[in-house]
């Protein structure tokens, strides 16, 4: 279920600087690379127990993260979106949601981005050497062009 | 001093006082000493990732003080094979074969999840038919997923007789499987819009058979294996993930009810035909191995329950809804989740209107699950490890997509 838009604004933009809006996808809370391991820390507080999901999309200009937040105690779910730069650096949130260690990992891993304050930021799922895949400009083969190579 | 060593001992050899036993892996943690007090060298077992017992390609690097756990670190990536990357370059239609090909043992629910993510953006109305279909063939491949689980973590107690059984009863479901989708795993029978075909002549008499005996054996099954005072020695109060965990570390499905958690997708957000169907969701007390089972073996018995209701109110109609051949769904951002065997299966999609998912993000349960281990096994014995395993029942196919 969603929350009110509201409730979300009073926990976290009091704290920081933050866009509060609902979109299709649900209640989706935009703040600052900066700011986003406080925005989780205040949500926790508020009741936000569980990060169930974690992942990035390449916009093309920039990394967007999100971070799915769920409360079984208020039956409530909310997004938390942070852009990062290509590169750039993640603050780790798993002092406060340890289910965040092997998906920051993955998404680090996989588009090409660094961790911080990780107790072991390795690669999860490929080998070194291997491109970040699910950034746009690392393009996959198809049969034929393996074919002809 | 390393030069005259080298020169009295030959290299090689180390000199006294030189013993570097090296660090330790990332991740893992030094024990001061043994329980007794004595200082015990700590070994560092790896296991996997080709190991019968490991339920896949999982690899574990188990540190060990005799025969406790140390700590415990779980090396996973052995299986990926870019599914999120290459949805990207897939129709929507033809993603269904990836997500089968994500947690491989319950194909339906992956494809379900990417399915209603999809008319989400499309704005299809699904027919009611197709929603009781898609219920119906979710509930047999958990039926399936679940005796696999249960033949198997017998088999990790010790035990062997279960898994022939199950087994016996997984057959019956593949061939009521094979005969609605044409497949025995690898389904893409869940299409967006609703489902490729309708139940075929001669099924729901199959399904009644399997109905008819199922609910006894079920029973016989439980006695058989969870009846068993070894089993309950192994299981009872050993590996609890207590709700403050459980939460901690994302756990879905039986993981998280076997805490006692009352969250069942299917109840909490409905979706398909759950919200016209009369079914209890099992819960666990403690969140120890037992309750893990018990809740699991619960489940077994209410899916049983919902395929009576299913084929019993098959409505007429439509299979699937008018889609066009090619499909491109509105631009946006949207998630859809489905409770599969193994807890919440999410699909995160980002959709820029062309025929061609922009972003598909893949939430397997397991992957929750196998990082919760890490924290499980210390203060563990070695002989439990491959039991733990088995009673968070892990997938290897969607943790490494």
């Amino acid at each position: 279920m969603r929350p009110a838009p509201a409730d979300i604004e009073r926990a976290i933009v009091g704290l920081i600087d933050a866009r509060v809006t609902e979109e299709p996808l649900g209640v989706v809370a935009r703040v600052s690379l900066a700011d986003v391991v406080e925005a989780l820390e205040a949500l926790k507080v508020a009741g936000y127990e569980s990060l169930v999901d974690f992942d990035g999309t390449d916009t093309g200009e920039l990394i967007e993260l999100t971070y799915r937040l769920r409360s079984y105690a208020l039956d409530l779910e909310v997004y938390v979106k942070a852009p990062v730069s290509y590169g750039g650096t993640i603050a780790s949130i798993w002092h406060e949601y340890p289910s965040a260690l092997m998906p920051e990992r993955e998404t680090a891993e996989l588009f090409g981005l660094h961790l911080a304050g990780h107790p072991n930021p390795k690669r999860l799922l490929t080998t070194d050497g291997v491109a970040p895949l699910l950034r746009k400009d690392v393009l996959i083969r198809t049969v034929e062009e393996v074919r002809d190579r | 001093m390393s030069d005259q060593c080298e020169e009295t001992l030959g290299v090689g050899l180390l000199c006294e006082g030189q013993h570097d036993p090296g660090t330790p892996p990332a991740g893992l943690r030094r024990a001061p000493s043994g329980v007794d007090g004595l200082s015990t060298e700590h070994l560092i077992i790896n296991m996997g990732p080709q190991h019968p017992s490991t339920h896949g390609v999982l690899r574990m690097i188990i540190e060990v003080d005799g025969e406790e756990v140390i700590a415990s670190e779980v090396s996973v990536g052995y299986l990926h094979r870019g599914i999120e990357k290459l949805a990207e370059h897939r129709r929507y239609d033809a993603v269904g074969t990836l997500m089968d090909r994500g947690d491989y043992v319950s194909g339906i629910m992956g494809e379900l999840a990417f399915a209603l993510a999809a008319e989400q953006l499309m704005e299809v109305d699904v027919p009611r038919k197709a929603h009781w279909l898609r219920s119906l063939t979710s509930e047999l491949n958990r039926l399936a997923s679940h005796l696999v689980w249960y033949g198997t973590f017998g088999l990790d107690t010790g035990a062997m007789g279960q898994f022939l059984y199950a087994m016996r009863e997984r057959e019956a479901l593949c061939d009521i499987l094979e005969a609605i989708t044409g497949q025995r795993m690898m389904f893409n029978y869940v299409r967006p819009g609703g489902v490729v075909a309708d139940l075929p002549v001669g099924v729901e008499e199959k399904i009644r058979a399997f109905l008819a005996t199922f609910p006894t054996y079920l029973g016989e099954y439980d006695q058989l294996l969870g009846g068993n005072e070894i089993f309950q020695a192994r299981v009872k109060g050993i590996g609890v993930i207590d709700r403050d965990m459980a939460l901690a570390f994302g756990l879905t499905g039986a993981n998280l009810r076997a805490a006692g958690v009352d969250f069942d997708v299917r109840k909490a957000r409905p979706y398909a035909a759950y919200p016209e169907l009369d079914f209890e969701v099992p819960l666990g007390t403690v969140g120890d191995a037992w309750d893990r089972y018990t809740v699991r073996m619960g489940e077994m018995a209410q899916s049983a329950r919902m395929i009576g209701q299913l084929i019993d109110g098959m409505p007429e109609g439509d299979h699937i809804a008018k889609v066009s051949k090619i499909i491109r769904p509105a631009a946006g951002e949207v998630y859809a989740s489905v409770e599969s065997s193994r807890g919440e299966t999410g699909v995160h999609l980002v959709s820029d209107g062309t025929e061609h998912p922009y972003r598909m993000h893949y939430r397997g349960p397991s992957l929750y699950a196998v990082q919760a281990l890490e924290e499980l096994l210390p203060g563990h014995l070695l002989g439990d490890v491959v039991m733990l395993i088995g009673s968070t029942d892990v997938m290897l196919g969607e943790i490494d997509r």
